[in-house]
Parts: C-alpha cells; structure tokens; sequence
C-alpha cells in the first residue's frame, strides 16, 4: 500500500510560495548587479559588470574589504582555539560547576549587538585603544566564539571516548590521542563552528559600526553608509560575490560532512 | 587530574573575563555624568541617566514599538515557517530536500546589509513593486520607510533560523504516528491539530524564541527599511550616540533594553521549560 502524503497540495503550493519569498531578494539583487541603468526594470536591460569594477575602484571599499577579511581571518581560528579546549572539557567531563561555566558561556549569545557594541565602545575609551581592527576583532571574538562551542560540544556528544581510550591503551600520550584520534573527527564541528563565526564576523554590523570611524570601517558599515549617499548597485555587486562566496561554501560543507549534518551542528 | 577541565577552559573563561569587563564598564558609565566636549565620564554615581531615560516618551514609545513588533514579526514567522518546515521534513523527494536547504542556507549565510538592501530596491519607493503598479496604472503603496517595510525585512531575515530549528523537531516525530492516525480514519487537517502540532510544540516554541531574540535586537533592517520612521530599541540607541555624544545615557538605555530583553526572554524560556515538561508524556521528549 502507497502510504498517503502528510501534506495537502494547498500546504505545498503555500510553503513554496515561503520559499519563493525567501529567495526572491536574493534572485533581484543579482539581476540588480548586472543591470546597466542605476534602476532595475523587469525585463532587465543590458548586461554589465560595471558595478563590480566600481566597486573595487572605490578605495573606501577595497579599504573595507581588506578590514573584514582580516578581522574574519583572525576571529575564526581564534574563536576556534578558544572553543575547541571548552567544548572538550564541557563534553567529556564531569566536574563541579559545570553547568554554570556552560550557561556563563552561552550567555554572550542572547545580548543584543547593540549593547554589546556599547560594551566594548566603553572598554576601549578607558584602556584607550580608541576604535579601529583590535577592538573590532577582541569584542567580535568575545561574541562569536560560543557558536564555536555550540557546533564542537555537539560534535563530541556523537563521538565514541573508547576510540580515543584504546588509542591510550595501546600507549598513545593524551596529546597524540587527541591529536591523531579525536581531532579528525572533530572536522564537522570545525567546519561548522568555523564558518559560522566566520561569516558571523564578517556580515556584522551592530558591534562594528560602535567601533568603526571615518578612517577604519569593515565592508557591513561601509556598504550600509554608502547606501545612505548613493543610488546604484555597487552595493548589489558585492552582495553578488559575498553570495557566490557562501555558496561555494555551503557546497564544501555538502562535499565535506553533508549539508544535513552540518545543520544538526549549528 | 581533577584540574584538567578548569585548565581546558581558561581560554574561554578568559574571553569571558574581557566580556564581563566591558560590560561592567559599561554599567558604571551608565551611573556617570559626561564630561562636555570628550568621550570621557566622571563620577559621582548618579542616577540621572536612568531617571531621565525612564521619563522620557521615547523610551516608553519604544519600549511598547519594540515588543510588538517583535511579537508580531515572531507570529508571522511562525505562520509561514511552519508549512515550510512541515513539507521540507515529510517530503518523499531527497531532491527537493537538498535544492530548498541548499537556498535556505546560502540566504542565511548571505549576510545582513545585503538582503537589507535587496528589500530597500523591491519595496523603495521607486521600487520594483511600485514600478509594477505603476506599470499597470495603479498607485503606488507605501512599502519602505513605515512598519510594513521592516516587518517584511525581518520575517525574511528570520525564517531560515525558524526554519531550520524547527525542522530538527519535526523530524523526530515518527511518520508511523501519523500513518497510523491516518488509517484510522482521520483528515490530514486532524492529524495535524490532534498529532502533529502538540507533539511539535516544544520546537515551535523553542525556534519561536530564537526568532523573538533576533526580532528584539533587529537593528539593520529597522534602520535601512524604517528611514528613522520605526522606533526599536537598538535604532534609537544608536541614533541617539550619533546625534549627542552622551555615553553615560546611551549606556543607561542600553541597560535598560537589555533588562526588558532578557526578561522576555526568560519568560519564553520558561515557557519552553513548561511545555516541554507537559508533551513529554506525550513522547515527545526533544
């Protein structure tokens, strides 16, 4: 016997209506980028790459790109030297105050950017640093870094502790049982964690733009203020390459662990 | 070696420390009086900050902007991520499971300011959808700008992670269970109500919550899509540091925001603490 579908057609039609919008600005910013007049129009007309030059020719931007790339490419190793001990000592062991120090670490993760940002605003009036990459980069790897452990400790719940204690019974040190037992498989939740924090730190903007100023902005803070003065798809055509970015990285998540996988870890 | 896990933790507890300095920082600054003209603050502690905050309408019209908004952008998430989650986790069809995670995913990781924007070009004024209208003679509605705009931009920014959450609870409710309503006679529509959806509250309220936290602290998409039009909570704290340096009572509505935040919060997770207590019996320990 056919089993019967759990959904009705109405059910269906609806939920790829949600998906259609879901994908809708996502499909016009692209058409948008490649559009020759500062307006779209359906049908689109022309066919340029214009706005991508203009993007890399404005220096602001290419200022901006740099910034991000590196606060990103410094805050996601970092966030995971940080959570891959926590997320070891939360996982495999039992000790008092466990459930504090877990809570204690979650916590960043439910205060508002806009706070934190001020937090660290007034941190770096009074030691003095003023704004700039190092606040940015210390207040974005304070945040981040519990998503980290997030995806790493539910990694380790998946993994058999008997692999890693047979490796030490046949007279492996702790170190190399870890490092050539438990850390490879232990690449889904780097992965996960990883570019998570990753894009985390890259697209975001409520802590950035408290610690961002005229000289020193990320690409989120830059791109938002230069919507505010100008009326083209410049912003649009970096909107392209950092999706075409996450898409090559959602396709490395599906090659490497499995999409599936990789959502169970988030 | 009973000290190990202390040992393994401490550089996380060390960023925490930085953390909870700032924050400390911050909570002091808002008991301060600025100095004029500096970035600086200077003492004795005061109550100032909070008393003209709590006195000023716009705290108040805020505060009351905020939570509705969210409760509402919350509501409409759910309604539409429901039947979504519900296709993509009883679909037969492994295809079209990976194709709509695949969109889910590249939009949730394509980054804020740009589905910010995107939405500013369809509902803007001089916007696709305006266009459109025009096109065919009628008049163009105001989308962009008012509550509508920001509404529609935070629903979006909201449905993958309600999506994805929820569907991780959807999964665990075994098909047989709803086969064998089925074969005893029941509609799909009771199915639905009688089986599915009870057994599927402790992930409803749970993605609920997350989308509730993220529609609390939306900033961008109020900014871009409100046009200083839409007062929550975070617009108004950053717009009031750019328009007078006054770090003490910018920090004060800070702090004041995060106690209504996390009070809601608490409550929702209070909720989720019940509800999953009462469907457990039901088996639907999540």
């Amino acid at each position: 016997m056919n089993a019967p579908r759990s959904y009705s057609t109405p059910v269906a039609a609806l939920a790829g209506l949600v998906m259609a919008f879901i994908l809708l600005p996502v499909a016009f910013i692209a058409l948008y980028a490649f559009n020759e007049s500062g307006y779209l129009r359906l049908p689109p007309q022309g066919l340029t790459f214009h706005w991508f030059a203009n993007f890399f020719a404005i220096a602001r931007f290419r200022a901006a790109l740099e910034a991000s790339l590196i606060v990103s490419a410094v805050v996601a190793p970092a966030c995971l030297l940080i959570a891959v001990p926590a997320a070891l000592a939360l996982a495999r062991y039992r000790f008092p105050g466990r459930d504090a120090i877990n809570a204690l670490i979650m916590s960043p993760l439910v205060v508002p950017g806009v706070v934190i940002g001020i937090s660290f605003l007034s941190l770096s009036a009074r030691v003095g640093t003023g704004l700039g990459l190092v606040p940015i980069i210390v207040a974005m790897t304070c945040f981040a870094f519990p998503f980290a452990v997030r995806a790493l400790a539910a990694n380790l719940h998946g993994l058999d502790p008997r692999l890693e204690e047979a490796a030490r019974n046949l007279g492996a040190s702790r170190f190399n049982a870890f490092l050539f037992v438990t850390l490879p498989q232990l690449r889904p939740g780097l992965l996960a964690g990883g570019i998570f924090v990753f894009v985390e730190a890259i697209d975001n903007f409520s802590i950035a733009v408290f610690l961002t100023n005229a000289r020193i902005t990320t690409l989120p803070v830059e791109s938002y203020s230069y919507i505010r003065d100008f009326d083209d798809p410049t912003v649009a055509a970096m909107a392209v390459l950092l999706m075409s970015l996450s898409a090559v990285l959602v396709f490395a998540i599906d090659r490497l662990v499995g999409l599936d996988r990789f959502l169970e870890l988030k | 070696m009973r000290a190990r896990p202390y040992l393994l933790l401490v550089p996380a507890l060390a960023a925490l420390a930085i953390f909870a300095a700032a924050f400390a920082l911050f909570v002091t600054v808002s008991f301060s009086t600025a100095t004029p003209g500096t970035v600086l603050t200077h003492g004795p502690a005061t109550l100032a900050n909070y008393r003209s905050v709590l006195a000023s309408p716009l705290a108040r019209d805020t505060a009351i902007t905020t939570l509705r908004l969210a409760g509402l952008m919350t509501l409409l998430t759910a309604l539409l991520g429901y039947p979504l989650a519900y296709v993509l986790a009883r679909s037969p069809s492994r295809l079209l499971r990976r194709t709509v995670l695949f969109g889910l995913v590249v939009t949730f990781l394509s980054g804020g300011v740009t589905r910010a924007y995107a939405w500013l070009i369809i509902l803007g004024n001089k916007g696709l959808i305006n266009q459109t209208l025009v096109a065919l003679g009628l008049s163009p509605v105001k989308l962009a700008y008012n509550e509508t705009g920001v509404t529609i931009g935070v629903v979006h920014f909201l449905l993958p992670f309600f999506v994805l959450t929820l569907l991780a609870a959807l999964k665990n409710i075994p098909l047989s269970l709803e086969e064998a309503a089925r074969n005893l006679g029941a509609s799909r529509w009771q199915v639905f109500i009688r089986v599915v959806l009870p057994l599927s509250i402790p992930g409803l309220v749970s993605a609920a919550s997350l989308s509730f936290a993220g529609a609390l602290s939306a900033f961008l998409f109020p900014e871009l899509l409100g046009g200083g039009r839409v007062h929550m909570a975070s617009n108004v704290i950053y717009e009031t540091i750019l328009t007078d340096f006054n770090l003490p009572r910018v920090a004060a509505m800070a702090a004041l925001f995060l106690v209504l935040a996390l009070a809601a919060l608490a409550l929702l997770g209070l909720l989720q603490r019940r509800s999953a207590h009462l469907w457990a019996g039901a088996g639907a320990k999540t």
